[in-house]
């Protein structure tokens, strides 16, 4: 076994990947660029070299780097991770070169899955069942038409170097081939630096489902099952489970099975992941990618199967023999993965960057049918910063049953805190909820279909009001029972909190409750509505956590006081309450209801980031559709539009300058 | 008797109901309270003891003798605040437009007396168009004797005023004294001259809100301390408030229990301040990070953002925090932000508060605005204020502390009790670049000769131990420690007292 590996990546894998190896008694070595000097995965390893600055082609992407610091420190293996270079066949055949191990499939398999075309003629003779298409480069639009045509409507142009939703197009007539075409083929040049582009035959209510496959120097091979990777946005997977609530156990042990002889053509020997879309009604499934590494979602297989694909990975790469036989893989119970990312939902996803004021994930729990698992490569404290992707967590969920799991993943996203940066938990929690998710009906489109005018904090009230009333009526009641304890009261004229108050919602109606404190003074009971509402908790004042107890049931809500209001997050829903004495009630009643200030006369920064170009000049008029400006975020350009024809009046930002979310960068007349 | 007891009933229900109900909507109407209901809420339930409700004013030109309305708009009397004693008056503008009268002007200078000779903050609520003209010197006699009361009371104790609907000309001067200003948004203005007056000498268009409403005052020229949506949530938030402060200059600041352990420690600020010195932080992270229960009420938010001003407590005890807020001007002292923070240290001093200051501050604005606005004389309000000052002072140096205004921020050398420094501070004269600059000029030429200077520079000091040395750093501290080493100092200094020498009084540079 290896005595020192070293891990080529950042953030949670790398984390994930340092913990495995320490279980192993395996010293570890991260490399780091600038950003991240002070990340978790540094502080992890034993040793730690930096690569370069803050970009990753100037550092994670830079093999000669990756190399020399496996040099420096002795490290006899390379545990690439996924993304950067862990696909990557000419890293593979130079560590081999080096005389270091790879972590990770041969660079022949690598080679043979890598190209997207090659793999299809592969998987062909291997009798993996593929679906129609064309399988060789297009030089043209005219001939990319010809071909969609040939194939039938919808088609997919796809790049053949792309992955990860980059480099793809759906088009539905002669004119979106066209034009799909084109920028498909742009945008491969531009981000893999490989322009070739093939079409194929568009499933629609596809599934995306993929198998686990590993294999060993020794000709082993089984596979660990599926994952269901349907729920996804724009095409990056959201949430993952395993198994499918759509395969039956025929399917199953049919992809398993060409999943198995499609690794074992390429000699497989490693962790490997083989994508199929599988059609929503017919169950019928092709082939459509082979990863050669380990996948994001790794962990729901882990769960349900009991194996650590990390550790497996590194044996294998050690030579040894895989430890058991298909027939050995168990299946047990349902695991689900929400990833969590640093987006703001409410503001069309877009990436959110800056200091992680709090940062709690939920309690890890291991015990059991219990599971709940956290995998990061973020702490309270530190920075997510715009050079790397959005992901900054990884929640995973196991449970008996795929109820069980949803009503977990529901309860750990309740308690999951992040502060400072936007995350898109509330987004995540909205579809944990939702019906079509929850039958389990579902397939790939199902979120553009449901949020096709993106996600609305409106999108998702809460099932149930009356615990939103309960609890904050509870917590206003704490902090009136706070202000008596306030010295300096003259004695026999202390303050009295009450027991009645009005609970004032968002939509302006009002609920009358009566809060007393509990018998056994561990907490509140809340009568609203002809019930009673029993809250134990040991909440402290300023803690973003409110959990305990309601009528005996657990729950778990995160609180803000803000002003007057209450604003609570349970379920996706965010809800601003006020609470106040009856009279207070009356009065606010009288109170103007004031419209936030008009902003929309100006062009306000989406996200924080970098101006780049501002399009516009002074009393320029604007059509709308029109570029106004282009901010660059988490390695994104974003190019903001004109929503309506206008005139610019003035230019608040420019070009270079760092910008703040809601900063104001045009002004319009 | 009998009918004695009938009359004070009906005198009641007149007086209750001020202007009338066609006022009484009219006020509703503009989105304001009443006098009355503004006391309901701002009172704990059924407190309210009001005097001189059957008060009238004595003028009899211009047809007032006939027009006369018990209480002459003003409500005024006592109550209590979460137990504590409190003495308020809330002018009425459905009676008079709430215009100030003898009579008016003496209901309000008997409850100031009052409270002054009990030791009781004064709350005072303003709804009014300006003298009774009808009176003429009368009223701006009346005028006066409050502005008299206010500056007496001054520093014996607190007073609070809410200007929740219009307050011009000389009216404006008695707020202008008193040790907070809160404003209502929309309804309420502050200014010497209206929009009308305005015009007509300066030739500016301007209306009542862009001149001196809420947001001007907040904002702009600081006037007033907080601005709040409405009435209720101006009542209700400056019930929160008054919970901060002791009643007068003889008593402590009230404690509230807290369950937030003293020795809470918190691994984020270790990593609060960033590696690059021109990268900005929110100082406010680490105020709400470690005070009791991230509780912290900030006052003066949008003026002079580059310091932050604010009460919270430590182990339930009220303290004043201070900081510079590296986010805005990269934390720099200028006018604005040294006559913020002076004004409220000399709260804090008056009323035995004890003041915590986090100083993150590269030095003085320069710049000709400033030294033409007299940055040097505002400067030195700070410093004086500082100086002056016999409370308790801890004092955190988190970054820079240079120059001038290292000495001004709660140094050790202006009797700063508990001085520490995180390992990030840098004390000294000026960074690195501008000091070998002039220590080295001749080599200003030569890039890899003022590079190596500042790097010798920087090594000597940029880090607390050059201050620790000569002990004006008492302790250089972990940042995760801060709550912890902030409470013990404080309980330490709890029995602090100090002298000044005697004298009528200071000369502050005003």
């Amino acid at each position: 076994m290896f005595k020192k590996i070293l891990i080529a990546n950042r953030g949670e894998i790398a984390c994930r990947v340092i913990k495995t190896a320490r279980k192993m008694g395996i010293q570890t070595v991260a490399v780091y660029s600038e950003a991240d000097r002070d990340s978790l995965h540094v502080e992890m390893a034993d040793e730690a070299v930096c690569i370069g600055p803050a970009p990753s082609k100037e550092s994670y992407l830079v093999m000669d780097k990756i190399v020399a610091a496996c040099k420096k420190t002795g490290a006899e293996a390379v545990h690439p991770g996924y993304g950067f270079l862990s696909e990557n066949e000419a890293f593979s055949k130079k560590l081999e070169e080096e005389g270091i191990v790879f972590i990770g499939p041969k660079h022949y398999s690598v080679a043979a899955m890598g190209d997207k075309i090659a793999s299809k003629k592969l998987a062909n003779e291997a009798k993996v069942s593929t679906i129609p298409g064309y399988n060789d480069a297009i030089d043209s639009p005219e001939r990319a038409v010809e071909i969609a045509k040939g194939i039938g409507y919808p088609v997919m142009i796809k790049a053949s170097a792309g992955g990860g939703g980059k480099g793809l197009r759906v088009a539905f007539n002669d004119k979106e081939a066209h034009e799909g075409f084109a920028s498909c083929k742009t945008e491969a040049k531009n981000a893999f630096g490989d322009d070739r582009v093939f079409i194929e035959k568009y499933v629609e209510s596809p599934r995306h489902i993929e198998i686990q496959v590993l294999g060993d120097a020794h000709g082993n091979c089984v596979y660990l099952h599926e994952r269901e990777c349907s729920i996804q946005r724009r095409h990056q997977k959201v949430i993952e489970e395993a198994p499918s609530p759509f395969l039956d156990e025929k399917t199953r042990k049919a992809m398993g099975e060409q999943a198995v002889a499609l690794a074992k053509a390429v000699n497989y020997q490693s962790a490997g992941t083989v994508e199929f879309v599988v059609d929503g009604k017919t169950r019928e499934f092709y082939f459509l990618e082979m990863n050669t590494r380990l996948q994001v979602e790794h962990p729901v297989t882990e769960l349900i199967t009991g194996l650590d694909l990390v550790e497996l990975m590194i044996r294998v790469a050690a030579g040894e023999k895989l430890p058991f036989a298909q027939k050995d893989i168990k299946m047990d119970g349902w695991a689900m993965e929400c990833r969590i990312n640093a987006e703001d939902p409410f503001r069309g996803f877009l990436p959110s960057t800056g200091r992680l004021v709090k940062f709690v994930p939920p309690a890890e729990e291991k015990e059991g049918n219990k599971g709940v698992r956290v995998d990061t490569g973020v702490y309270e404290g530190g920075e997510i910063s715009m050079y790397y992707d959005s992901m900054i967590a990884k929640l995973i969920v196991h449970g008996a049953s795929r109820d069980q799991a949803i009503a977990r993943m529901r309860d750990a996203l309740n308690a999951f805190v992040i502060r400072g940066v936007a995350s898109n938990i509330a987004f995540q929690a909205a579809l944990m909820q939702h019906p079509r998710f929850v039958s389990g009906n579902f397939n790939t489109g199902l979120i553009a279909e449901e949020y096709p005018h993106g996600f609305n904090a409106a999108d998702v009230p809460h099932d149930d009001p009356a615990m939103l009333i309960a609890v904050s009526a509870a917590m206003h009641r704490q902090y009136l029972e706070r202000r008596a304890t306030i010295s300096g009261q003259m004695p026999g004229h202390e303050y009295q909190p009450g027991s009645d108050f009005v609970v004032r919602l968002e939509d302006g109606v009002d609920h009358e409750v009566m809060v007393e404190t509990a018998t056994d003074g561990m907490g509140w009971d809340v009568r609203y509505g002809g019930e009673n509402y029993a809250i134990r908790t040991n909440w402290q004042f300023g803690q973003p956590l409110y959990q305990g107890t309601l009528n005996n049931e657990p729950f778990c809500m995160q609180v803000e006081r803000r002003g007057l209001k209450y604003r609570l997050f349970h379920w996706g829903t965010q809800a601003d309450i006020m609470v106040l004495s009856k009279r207070a009630a009356e009065l606010q009643a009288l109170m103007p209801k004031k419209a936030p200030p008009d902003m929309s006369k100006f062009l306000l920064s989406p996200m924080p980031g970098l101006l780049t170009h501002i399009a516009v000049a002074v009393g320029q008029e604007v059509k709308a559709g029109e570029v106004l400006a282009k901010i660059e975020a988490m390695k994104m350009e974003n190019v903001l539009k004109a929503e309506r024809d206008c005139v610019v009046d003035q230019l608040l930002a420019k070009a270079g300058e760092s910008l703040s979310v809601d900063q104001p960068i045009i002004g319009f007349k | 008797m009998h009918e004695i007891i009938q009359r004070l009933d009906e005198k009641r229900e007149k007086a209750r109901h001020g202007g009338g109900q066609k006022r009484i909507d009219a006020q509703h109407a503009k989105g304001k309270l009443t006098a009355r209901e503004r006391i309901e809420l701002l009172l704990d339930d059924g407190t309210f003891e009001e005097w001189d409700m059957f008060k009238e004013h004595r003028c009899v030109d211009f047809g007032m003798a006939d027009n006369k309305i018990p209480s002459d708009g003003v409500v005024t009397g006592y109550g209590t605040i979460n137990g504590r004693m409190v003495f308020i008056y809330s002018q009425d503008f459905t009676v008079f437009g709430g215009a100030l009268s003898e009579a008016h002007a003496e209901k309000i200078c008997k409850i100031m007396d009052k409270a002054m000779q009990v030791g009781a903050p004064v709350i005072g609520m303003n709804d009014s168009g300006g003298a009774r003209i009808q009176e003429g010197v009368a009223a701006l006699g009346g005028y006066a004797e409050v502005f008299q009361r206010n500056v007496l009371a001054s520093g014996v104790i607190p007073q609070i005023s809410l200007i929740m609907g219009p307050c011009a000309g000389g009216a404006v001067y008695s707020p202008a004294m008193t040790d907070f200003i809160f404003m209502v948004k929309d309804s309420s203005y502050m200014f010497v001259t209206g929009p009308e007056v305005v015009k007509t000498v300066t030739h500016e268009e301007v209306t009542a809100e862009e001149l001196g409403g809420a947001l001007t005052h907040t904002a702009k020229s600081g006037v007033a301390d907080l601005a709040f949506d409405d009435d209720v949530e101006a009542i209700i938030m400056l019930r929160r408030f008054f919970n901060y402060l002791p009643l007068n200059n003889k008593e402590k600041a009230p404690i509230r229990p807290t369950q937030d352990p003293a020795d809470r420690v918190d691994y984020s600020l270790d990593t609060l301040v960033p590696d690059n010195p021109n990268k900005p932080y929110d100082i406010k992270e680490l105020i709400v990070k470690v005070v009791d229960d991230a509780d912290f009420f900030e006052i003066m938010p949008d003026h002079a953002k580059n310091i932050v001003i604010g009460f919270a407590r430590m182990e339930g005890q009220t303290v004043g925090i201070v900081a510079n807020q590296p986010m805005v001007l990269a934390g720099c002292l200028d006018i604005k932000s040294s006559i913020k923070a002076a004004r409220f240290v000399r709260f804090c001093d008056a009323f035995s508060i004890p003041i915590v200051t986090f100083v993150d501050v590269p030095g003085f604005m320069p710049g000709t605005a400033q030294e033409y606005g007299g940055i040097i004389k505002h400067g030195a309000k700070l410093l004086y204020a500082y100086a002056e000052c016999t409370v308790p002072k801890v004092t955190l140096i988190t970054r820079k502390a240079y120059g001038g205004a290292y000495d001004v921020m709660a140094s050790k050398h202006l009797r700063g009790d508990v001085n520490f420094a995180w390992p990030s501070a840098e004390i000294a004269v000026m960074g690195p670049k501008g000091a070998v600059e002039i220590i080295f000029r001749e080599e200003k030429n030569d890039p890899e000769k003022v590079a190596a200077r500042e790097a010798e520079y920087k090594a000597k000091f940029a880090n607390p131990f050059v201050a620790g040395a000569r002990g004006f750093i008492d302790d250089v501290i972990q940042p995760h420690e801060t709550r912890k080493r902030i409470c013990r100092s404080l309980v330490m200094l709890r029995n602090k007292k100090i002298d000044n020498p005697w004298r009528k009084h200071g000369n502050i540079p005003l």
